[in-house]
């Protein structure tokens, strides 16, 4: 298939075959096109290889405002020596009359010999029919000139001589046609357009990458027979912590870590049979006064678990695999690693059978699922699992080993007291760690920016 | 987690023969995460759980357990001596009403001992002293007091000279003067006298729970030590000694005990406890088949004692093991010591068919409808600023849900919007090109015996086109598309919204939300130059099916 040619890039090229070497200005006049249609002619034939574009810079010279007036009225000293021609003046006459050329037109002229001065009378010797400089002067005119054009000694007097020439750079672009586009038939009338074209950028209507995370968690977990249960995100600090077997005084119940809601208590929190069996664990393992003013504190959850130890102690079921995905706080500095507010997946498997290996080989699966088979384990402590680990993972692009979800079995002192009587192995970790290893992002803050460069622009296959 | 900064050629002395590396191989299966390194330094990060690990003795300890080379577990062999008495008065009882104490001789002080022994006080009275409020320790250089004590009170104008200072104060001044006074001062209340530890020259040895006195300071030059405990609760006080005097043991300090008695105070007995555990229950819990011995020589390795008498292992707990509650903590111990890395991961079939959340399937369904209309999924924290949630958009405030101390300005009070969010992240994109049109779902938050949470659902178009009709178009297809939903609209005013330009939405004769053009000034102050239409309604109540 012939080459298909914009109707700029024709004009362009039959031009140029007319006439070979032409300035983007000659191209303007010949083509009858825009400065601007000429200017991306240019680049498009000259990215296709079809055309040179050789740049030069020539220096011109022009007449500056001394040496326009020298045009004119002619050179100074040749003013004087005109003057003088009628025959011998007064220095005094001749001052008035040339005004402030007088000074360079007299000494020039004495310097030259032209004239003779004796005490105060000015009179001419010669009077050259052309002067030095006079040539140069006629030939610029009004005109731009290359310096090559002129004769360099007649104009260096010139040079000399203030606000007598102006001198500029000037770039010229030369285009020619390649040799390859000589032969270029461009005479196709199908219709066609350039197809090789660039063309304007538009931006897709997309989920956000991070959600896209989250369904693909979501997924992995449903295929691997977990299902989802949703809760709320305020929870009581009894739920949050103190079914947990997070002591009342432990610091991770503090202000400075905990989001606490503003003079918010929770009137009904638990069945009085939970409640009492939840504070005399408390009692009898952590040795203090249990208080449930402390246990009814609205705080924002500082992780799901709430969510599935609710479920567990609402249906007890003997076997069960759920999984809830949500946010969760923490009140930390926000910085390139931490957020207050992010995502947390947590699974929960619940069998008679249920032990630590399985809990491993669950880890190993899912971590495989998305793409992660450097995995280890190491032991770790949570206040309500025993035993506990954590998993690490290698990451290829940071070369090192990363810390990602923590896992482990209830312990006694929670399920027994809300009546849960098989073992409960349950894991979880933060969802925006994995989503960063996955976009290659750095700074964790960039996934709640809506930065809409980044969004339009992140894979969404990764 | 509280960090402790380990030296390798010290652990290896501590520890016996073995390399660097077998020692930071080690670490991570005894619970400490290496957090940096460097040359001979090494930070480790340990769990709270284990205070004995906020020194490298104790660490020490447990790494000659794993390794094997020293294993069972650490008995304390306490002289039982006369010696040295402290009489406890009756007036503390109602401040901080105990004490406990060990004497540790003979033993070698250098420069590191002296700040590994520093930094344990620091986190056994942050961790499990609660920030000295359940216990706190003060260590004394013995040759520089005189026994017997008295544990009693004193008036605030009470004067010594507290340690890293060179003349007498009184204690109103060092509760107003010294850093540990300002930061610890509130757990004496107000009560008008204060817990001191005298020797038998009425001479000052601490303040508790505040500060030493400098005539007991410990130097390189001391042999022989002195180490008071108090606290609000005698066995938290003995747990917290009992650590100080295992690591002091493992220091190659000798122990003598301290005779306490007064105001139902006694002498520790720092004792070990017995607690068994079915064989079955640890190799259920773990998923394996270990026979008795196996069992017994990992739980020596996790450095406790352990016999068996049929189907139980009785395991002898040294005291300041506390961390130890029952049986399942001893199955994590028998993991450790058999290895977590020995430990094999086994996937096991699912019995179960899994399932999304409704909700989620139909919040997923709504996103897939609204990228179709070609609007991009935007992101907001449901925690975010009075300026944006209200200031910022002409919103009354009245019903803000805050929370206490964030530490971050732009985090402080719940959403019960989405549309203020959408607006902001328009001003953040006022660069980029245009159309810019963005959605978002998600939970918003109001007052409601506690907290109600519902889900709302909002979008934004923005370009020089944008008007109502458009912006009624997409809720119209959206809602009709994803549940088959007619809505109305109806006139009204709202304070986000141009005049006369923005409606409420209705679907089955309830209000659900409001859709219009933003409000010109709003634009102006975001510096958006195009304009907005949007809107923002509730799923929950009457859209979802499934809520």
């Amino acid at each position: 298939m012939s080459q298909v040619f914009h109707d700029i890039e024709k004009k362009i090229i039959v031009s140029l075959k007319d006439n070979p070497k032409q300035t983007p200005e000659s191209l303007e006049k010949s083509t009858n096109l825009s400065p601007d249609q000429i200017r991306r002619g240019i680049e498009w034939l000259r990215l296709k290889k079809l055309a040179n574009v050789d740049e030069s810079k020539t220096s011109t010279i022009s007449l500056g405002k001394n040496g326009l007036e020298s045009l004119q009225k002619g050179l100074p000293e040749r003013r004087l020596l005109d003057s003088l021609s009628a025959g011998s003046k007064k220095l005094s006459d001749l001052q008035r009359e040339l005004g402030s050329i007088f000074g360079p037109a007299m000494g020039l002229s004495r310097k030259n010999n032209w004239v003779e001065a004796t005490s105060d009378q000015i009179s001419l010797k010669t009077n050259p029919s052309i002067l030095p400089g006079e040539k140069t002067l006629k030939q610029i005119g009004d005109k731009k000139l290359s310096q090559n054009d002129i004769d360099k000694n007649d104009l260096s007097l010139l040079l000399k001589r203030p606000d007598f020439i102006v001198e500029d750079i000037i770039k010229t672009r030369i285009i020619s046609l390649a040799d390859s586009a000589k032969s270029l038939d461009i005479s196709d009338s199908s219709g066609a357009i350039d197809v090789e074209a660039k063309v304007p950028e538009v931006f897709v209507a997309r989920t956000h990458p991070l959600k896209d995370t989250l369904d693909e968690i979501r997924e992995i977990f449903v295929t691997l027979g977990f299902s989802e249960i949703i809760g709320p995100m305020t929870q009581s600090s009894f739920w949050n912590f103190d079914a947990l077997f997070t002591p009342q005084d432990h610091p991770a119940r503090e202000l400075q870590d905990t989001f606490y809601l503003d003079g918010i208590s929770a009137k009904k929190i638990a069945t009085p049979d939970q409640i009492r069996k939840v504070s005399e664990s408390h009692k009898k393992n952590w040795r203090y006064n249990w208080d449930i003013h402390e246990a009814r504190k609205m705080a924002l959850r500082t992780h799901t678990t709430c969510v599935t130890i609710q479920h567990l102690a609402e249906k007890k079921p003997d076997e069960a695999r759920i999984f809830s995905l949500g946010r969760v706080f923490r009140n930390e500095k926000v910085s390139y690693k931490h957020l207050v507010e992010f995502n947390q997946i947590e699974g929960v498997v619940v069998g008679k059978d249920a032990n630590l290996r399985n809990l491993m080989g669950i880890q190993r699966e899912f971590y495989k699922r998305i793409g992660i088979t450097k995995i280890k384990f190491w032991p770790t402590f949570f206040p309500y699992t025993e035993p506990s680990l954590q998993t690490m993972v290698y990451n290829e692009r940071l070369g090192k080993w990363i810390e990602l979800f923590g896992m482990g079995i209830f312990r006694p002192e929670v399920t027994k007291p809300l009546g849960i009587t098989k073992p409960v192995l349950a894991w979880g970790g933060g969802i925006e760690r994995i989503a960063m290893l996955k976009y290659g992002l750095d700074d964790v803050r960039e996934f709640y920016n809506n930065n809409l460069n980044w969004l339009r622009s992140a894979t969404k296959c990764q | 987690m509280p960090v402790v900064e380990l030296s390798y050629s010290r652990l290896q002395k501590l520890v016996g023969k073995v390399s660097k590396k077998q020692i930071s191989d080690s670490l991570p299966f005894l619970g400490l995460d290496i957090e940096s390194e460097d040359k001979d330094l090494v930070r480790v990060e340990y769990s709270p759980n284990r205070p004995d690990y906020s020194t490298d003795f104790g660490i020490a300890l447990g790494l000659q357990g794993l390794l094997g080379i020293k294993t069972g577990a650490i008995k304390l062999k306490i002289k039982k001596s006369k010696k040295y008495l402290i009489s406890v008065k009756p007036d503390v009882t109602k401040i901080r009403p105990f004490v406990t104490g060990i004497i540790a001789r003979n033993g070698k002080i250098d420069d590191k001992t002296i700040k590994q022994f520093m930094a344990m006080q620091e986190d056994l009275h942050f961790g499990i002293g609660r920030k000295r409020k359940k216990s706190s320790i003060g260590i004394h250089d013995l040759d520089t007091i005189s026994f017997p004590l008295t544990y009693s009170t004193v008036d605030r104008n009470h004067k010594f000279t507290p340690l890293n200072s060179e003349n007498a104060s009184s204690i109103t001044d060092i509760l107003k003067e010294t850093d540990v006074g300002k930061d610890y001062g509130h757990l004496l209340g107000n009560s008008s006298k204060v817990p001191i530890i005298l020797d038998a020259n009425q001479k000052t040895v601490s303040f508790p729970p505040i500060i030493n006195a400098s005539m007991t300071t410990v130097t390189t030059k001391s042999k022989n030590l002195f180490v008071e405990v108090t606290g609000i609760n005698k066995d938290d006080a003995e747990d917290m000694l009992s650590v100080v005097a295992t690591i002091l043991q493992k220091a190659g300090f000798a122990l003598e005990s301290v005779q306490i008695s007064g105001a139902k105070n006694s002498t520790p007995k720092l004792e070990e406890r017995k607690i068994s555990v079915n064989v079955d229950l640890i190799n259920q819990t773990l998923g394996l088949e270990l026979k008795i011995p196996k069992i017994i020589s990992s739980l020596k390795k996790s450095r406790l004692d352990a016999s068996s008498k049929g189907k139980n292992i009785i395991c002898s707990i040294p005291a300041y093991r506390f961390d130890i509650f029952g049986p399942m903590d001893l199955v994590e111990e028998t993991a450790l010591g058999y290895g977590i890395q020995n430990l094999e991961p086994m996937l096991s079939p699912s019995q179960t068919i899994g399932e999304m959340n409704p909700i989620s399937l139909e919040l997923k369904s709504l996103g897939q409808i609204m990228i179709g209309l070609g609007y991009l999924e935007s992101l907001n924290s449901s925690l975010t600023s009075k300026r944006v949630l209200y200031d910022m958009v002409n919103r009354n405030s009245k019903n803000i849900i805050s929370v206490l101390d964030s530490k971050s300005q732009e985090h402080t009070i719940l959403r019960d919007s989405i549309l203020p969010g959408l607006l902001e992240n328009l001003s953040k994109n006022i660069h980029e090109s245009y159309p810019q049109k963005m959605f978002e779902t998600g939970t918003v938050f109001t007052l409601d015996n506690p907290i109600s949470e519902k889900i709302n659902f909002s979008c934004i178009s923005v370009h020089q086109d944008a008007n109502f009709t458009e912006i009624k178009s997409i809720l119209q297809s959206a809602l009709k598309t994803g549940f088959d939903i007619k809505i109305d609209t109806k006139t009204t005013a709202h304070s986000t919204f141009e005049q006369g330009r923005c409606a409420t939405v209705i679907v089955n004769n309830e209000d659900v939300g409001v859709i219009g053009e933003i409000n010109s000034k709003i634009i102006d102050d975001y510096k958006i130059r195009v304009p907005v239409v949007g809107f923002e309604i509730s799923l929950s109540d009457s859209i979802l099916k499934s809520f």
